[in-house]
């Protein structure tokens, strides 16, 4: 009987220590792999855009390091994103992190200007291959897919009348309805673009908020989980997270068409 | 005695699978959370080889850096001038169809700026047949086809439709309105129009059937401020 018992408590230890094992050896792998996305993905955008020279230690490799150099070189960049997205006649957003400043303009005359009051980088963008990141924004980033609080075209349907009896004249829109606005823009090279509502004031704006955002969350683990199963390393995302007054976010979301064109200049 | 024993041993057993549940629950919260906000922070906190800005003074003497410098310069200089020309210094109007409201500009100032109404994203179904309309304003750039001072309107077959009556001939005299579209129009192409409004209370609100509709004293200033050619931007 009292070894049946030892045995039993011995049976649950092992299972106990078993399982704590394997979740941590699970959760070590998972984060380990998690670590090395965003290495990886700056070794991707430096492989795709970063500077090749010839001399390691001559001239060119240090000119191109040089703060006055880069600094120019960032204004060109800037400049030949919005040039190429000026010529395209179509709506599109510029981003201008230095100044906080987030303007949409159409055929380079700037059309809305927005203030940003708070803007999250990733450290890649911020701290990755400065030469890469650069020639990077040279070009404007697209819109592959967006995620929203709100409709982009708020359409309603209406059945039209069988005949003038039925006619009945249309009332005015009810234009106090403020719904919370928070949107991700995923752009083609996996940059994804946070838009949030500054104005959080109402309960309803806080729920909707972290709602938009664990649903991100969730949907970003559960395909991370998936890649480290197979044994691969999941995709990363380097991010821009900015916030705007509500007017502003919806403005800029309704403008911009659904494969439209962001340049960002940091 | 032996019942007493029992009971006890019933209890152990019961606290100690609630105790267990309860630490299960609690690791299996703390390992969701770790995985889903732990770990993007451990992503943002991965080495990475920071970039190397040097500010050195002995290779700004260097010649190659200063024709390099100086030829950046000139391309910055060259691009700036370029997209500085993309705005116009004519006169040119700014729609913004989610807030309702315009601005007009003449040399690259604001001259004026208001409410108007535009498209109210209705989805007009005909009750008969698969026909449907969708009022909206068009967003992008567009310039003023053409102008007009006591506008007549041409009642479209939507128009006749939203009422419930029948299509007339395209021709015939009910579809045209006087009065109705104020005392100027400025044409956009494709039927949408920037012009007047008899329904004044709605300025500031999306009504309209895609046209851009102004107060009287907005439209006299935007009808005699924009010529043929100029540019509409709306957004």
């Amino acid at each position: 009987m009292e070894t049946e018992k030892n045995t039993k408590k011995r049976f649950g230890k092992v299972t106990f220590l078993v399982l704590t094992g394997i979740i941590s050896v699970f959760i070590i792998y998972y984060s380990i792999m998690s670590m090395i996305s965003p290495v990886r993905k700056m070794e991707e955008i430096k492989k795709e855009f970063g500077v090749k020279t010839t001399d390691k230690n001559g001239v060119d490799q240090q000119i191109i390091k040089d703060s006055s150099y880069l600094k120019l070189l960032k204004e060109k960049a800037f400049l030949q994103s919005r040039i190429v997205m000026a010529e395209s006649d179509s709506i599109y957003v510029t981003l201008n992190l230095a100044d906080s400043t987030a303007n949409l303009e159409i055929s380079g005359v700037v059309v809305h200007k927005a203030k940003m009051k708070e803007v999250k980088t990733s450290k890649i963008l911020l701290k990755g291959n400065e030469n890469a990141i650069l020639s990077m924004l040279a070009t404007p980033f697209s819109i592959s897919h967006a995620i929203a609080t709100i409709k982009k075209e708020p359409v309603m349907i209406k059945m039209a009348p069988k005949d003038t009896s039925e006619y009945k004249p249309d009332i005015m829109p009810d234009t106090s309805i403020t719904e919370p606005v928070n949107y991700i823009l995923e752009m083609n090279d996996g940059i994804r673009i946070y838009v949030y509502q500054d104005e959080n004031v109402k309960l309803n704006d806080r729920i909707s908020h972290f709602t938009f955002d664990i649903k991100d969350k969730l949907r970003d683990t559960w395909s991370a989980l998936k890649s480290v199963a197979v044994f691969k390393v999941p995709e990363y995302h380097p991010f821009i997270k900015i916030r705007l007054p509500r007017t502003d976010a919806k403005i800029i979301y309704r403008a911009i068409p659904k494969n439209g064109q962001i340049a960002v200049f940091r | 005695m032996e019942q007493k024993s029992w009971i006890r041993k019933a209890f152990s057993v019961f606290s100690r699978f609630v105790l267990l549940f309860i630490c299960t629950i609690l690791v299996t919260l703390a390992l969701i959370l770790f995985v889903i906000y732990g770990v993007p922070v451990l992503m943002e906190w991965a080495p990475m080889q920071k970039s190397e800005i040097l500010n050195n003074q002995e290779l700004k003497k260097e010649p190659v850096y200063k024709k390099q410098l100086g030829l950046l310069t000139k391309d910055v200089q060259r691009f700036s001038l370029k997209y500085n020309g993309y705005t116009s210094g004519q006169s040119y109007i700014v729609i913004n169809t989610t807030d309702n409201r315009f601005s007009l500009y003449t040399n690259k100032n604001l001259i004026r700026e208001g409410s108007c109404s535009t498209g109210s994203y209705i989805m007009l179904q005909a009750s008969s047949g698969n026909k449907k309309w969708i009022f909206k304003t068009p967003r992008g750039k567009y310039w003023i086809h053409g102008k007009k001072t006591n506008p007549v309107w041409k009642r479209p077959d939507w128009s006749f439709v939203e009422e419930g009556s029948k299509i007339p001939s395209p021709n015939d005299d009910s579809r045209f309105e006087y009065g109705v579209l104020g005392d100027y129009a400025l044409t956009l192409g494709d039927g949408y129009m920037i012009h007047g409004t008899i329904y004044k209370r709605f300025l500031g609100m999306p009504v309209t059937h895609g046209c851009v509709r102004l107060n009287d004293d907005d439209l006299k200033v935007v009808y005699n401020t924009l010529n043929i050619g100029s540019k509409v931007y709306i957004f």
